[in-house]
């Protein structure tokens, strides 16, 4: 994007979205006050349909991060930066979706605009994130062409067996995410009695070419993948498949069930065929393994009586690292610290944040992990406030990040989540040594 | 010993024909609230005690006795989410999450004094027996216990009018008889196709004290939708019913 467009995106982002946020706040706190008088009513105008629609979000997203000064991946990004104790990031966001329907048709499309100020960046993105076609004949069959977010997988933090989707965020599993270009089909049928309720089979074609989800995986092939549903036994079960070229050929399967009426469980796996793993040791010598990786996860949700809910996660990523071999990658970047003070060279440390990008750096590069997040809703009967804690651990090496929050919905279309904690673990840990001691976020939407 | 037999005989024969009578009723009352098959629209405000309110509005479709979807129509925030029963089965859609989530039918989605199987009730005659039946002055009043334990309320103690038999107030509460909350039916309307029903749904809870919930129903039609309007797949594609 050009500097014009980046300056105003920032004028927008840094001064005028936190005043048009505070005028919004406000002409909503004086329509509800308006509203004591109102009668209750409900308008015709109020459920009529039109054929186009246009909504989304406004958001402001400050951060504060304390950082932590002997880390390794604070050395990695502050080496040749003044040693601050803490630093902030400031986001602007506007998502908008349209749609237009008409007869068997409807065309949608999701963007995405990003403002972010940090220490290291000041960028404007803007981002189709869905835009596509569908046709839906009857409700047995549904076409779909262009690029779209599949959200395969019954995991809420991770998703092993979502081949067709960019990997979640665990610190923020509800996100939306950009989509890839690909054309589907869903076929579904119900059954009136007997065990088996529902079947789905959706097919997808996905093609990576130049220009062309080339950051799908290598270009220049015709991918396929497909999902088989049942609703069996009171149980969804997913069969899902991806094959083609771009990626090596990859089998899942979910499920999730109500054993309870008020306790779910789900389970998720997946199979990668020849994966192939890069690592590095303590030097910063690379090498590469090759081999089939199984990944798992299990979780539940529970209400307790009390409205409170616990979704516990179990996460085993058969892509990811031990601990020896993240302490080795955590040794190289200190290695090659300790060089750049001593000759003022960052060429090593420019090889270790290469790796950061590319390998190490991804969400949860580590084997084994544990969620858990507890949501207390309405406590004290204060209606649309949800404290919550959320808890995301390596538990090979004990390191976590805990995550308190609050929410508030109280104002209509608006929310805030203020949220922040501490990010704990020994020398040599994954979170002992993340850039950051810990976070405080505070989040501002307003829907339209 | 003749006499007796007699008498016992009697009470034998008089029960079930007093627990067919109030089914009966019940499924009458069912039917005179909705058709089997329907759709409706309709508002759910929630009250605070200073007054302040939160509006929801929600497309529901119900097919045969344990089929039911609802959208969310408005406010921005809640646009497009929907939520899907079949059977003892529960799932949401949020769109930003892209993908159907399974959940309880004590969890709330809209918060407030409503909870999920409010916003897709099944008929009360699919969930509940009879237990008890009085006759009173103006009113019939039902005492009815859940057949299993997926569903919200234990207990739920029904008086319906007698001339229109339609709720006029029910009381939901715990197996151990604690009161939940209490729904007060009001405005009858006729709303066409032979439907005529209560049009104001009031709602008060000791659990919330001040707080209090209204649901206006501004439309509801006989409709028949296919079975596969209420799978996962369809939930994104709600919208497309309306």
């Amino acid at each position: 994007m050009g500097k014009a467009p980046n300056l105003w995106f920032k004028r927008f982002f840094c001064m005028w979205l936190p005043c048009l946020m505070l005028i919004l706040i406000y002409y909503s706190l004086f329509a509800i006050h308006l509203s004591f008088c109102e009668e209750y009513k409900f308008d015709v105008s109020e459920i009529e349909k039109k054929p186009y629609h246009i909504g989304g979000y406004l958001e402001f997203y400050p951060i504060l991060f304390g950082l932590d000064k002997t880390s390794a991946l604070y050395k990695l990004n502050f080496y040749d930066r003044d040693k601050e104790s803490t630093t902030e990031q400031y986001n602007g966001t506007l998502q908008l979706e349209a749609s237009l329907e008409k007869g068997i048709s409807k065309l949608y499309v999701k963007t995405y605009t990003n403002y972010l100020n940090s220490y290291q960046y000041e960028t404007t993105k803007f981002k189709i994130f869905e835009g596509n076609l569908s046709v839906k004949p009857s409700s047995s069959w549904i076409f779909e062409t262009g690029k779209k977010t599949m959200s395969w997988g019954k995991g809420y933090a991770w998703n092993p067996a979502a081949f067709l989707d960019r990997t979640k965020d665990p610190n923020d599993p509800e996100l939306s995410r950009e989509g890839f270009i690909l054309a589907s089909m869903d076929f579904t049928k119900s059954f009136a009695g007997g065990n088996l309720k529902t079947f789905s089979f959706t097919p997808v074609v996905i093609p990576a070419y130049s220009g062309v989800n080339d950051d799908f995986g290598e270009v220049g092939h015709l991918n396929f993948a497909s999902k088989f549903y049942f609703l069996f036994h009171d149980t969804d079960i997913d069969f899902m498949l991806l094959t083609g070229g771009s990626r090596t050929t990859r089998y899942g399967i979910d499920l999730s069930k109500n054993i309870l009426t008020n306790l779910e469980v789900h389970g998720e796996c997946s199979l990668i065929n020849g994966y192939k793993k890069t690592k590095v040791d303590s030097s910063g010598n690379t090498s590469q393994s090759t081999y089939n990786a199984f990944n798992y996860l299990v979780g539940l949700r529970y209400l307790s009586q009390k409205d409170t809910t616990f979704i516990l996660e179990y996460y085993h990523n058969g892509t990811g690292y031990t601990p020896n071999e993240m302490r080795d990658y955590f040794s190289f970047i200190e290695k090659a610290y300790e060089i750049y003070n001593a000759t003022g060279n960052p060429g090593m440390l420019n090889k270790a944040t290469n790796f950061a990008q590319n390998i190490y750096g991804r969400a949860n590069p580590g084997k084994n992990y544990l969620y858990l997040r507890i949501l207390q809703k309405d406590p004290f009967d204060i209606l649309y406030v949800t404290p919550a804690i959320t808890m995301l651990a390596n538990s090979d090496d004990k390191s976590f990040s805990l995550m308190p929050e609050i929410v508030y919905t109280g104002i209509t279309n608006f929310e805030f989540r203020l949220r922040g904690g501490p990010i704990v673990g020994k020398s040599g840990s994954e979170y002992g040594e993340k850039q950051n001691d810990y976070r405080i976020d505070f989040r501002i939407r307003y829907y339209f | 010993m003749k006499k007796i037999l007699i008498v016992l005989l009697m009470i034998f024969v008089a029960i079930p024909a007093y627990a067919i009578d109030a089914i009966q009723l019940l499924k009458e009352i069912d039917r005179n609230l909705n058709p089997e098959s329907y759709e409706l629209y309709r508002k759910l405000i929630n009250i605070e005690p200073d007054g302040r309110k939160k509006e929801y509005v929600l497309f529901t479709a119900k097919k045969d006795k344990d089929k039911v979807a609802a959208l969310f129509i408005s406010p921005a925030s809640d646009k497009g989410r929907s939520t899907l029963r079949l059977g003892d089965n529960m799932w949401l859609y949020i769109p930003n999450v892209g993908k159907p989530v399974r959940i309880t039918s004590l969890q709330s989605v809209v918060g407030g004094i409503f909870n999920n199987s409010d916003i897709m009730q099944l008929d009360y005659s699919d969930e509940y027996d009879v237990e008890k039946f009085e006759d009173l002055k103006d009113q019939y009043l039902l005492y009815l216990k859940a057949k299993t334990k997926a569903v919200a309320y234990d207990r739920v103690n029904l008086w319906a009018d007698k001339n229109t038999k339609t709720p006029v107030k029910i009381e939901c509460q715990t197996e151990a008889g604690m009161l939940i909350k209490t729904l007060y039916f009001k405005e009858i309307k006729d709303f066409g196709d032979g439907i005529v029903r209560p049009s104001v749904i009031e709602t008060d809870s000791p659990l919330y004290k001040g707080y209090k919930s209204i649901i206006i129903i501004a439309g509801i039609k006989k409709r028949t939708f296919s079975d596969e309007v209420f799978t996962l797949t369809f939930m994104p594609k709600m919208e497309t019913l309306r």
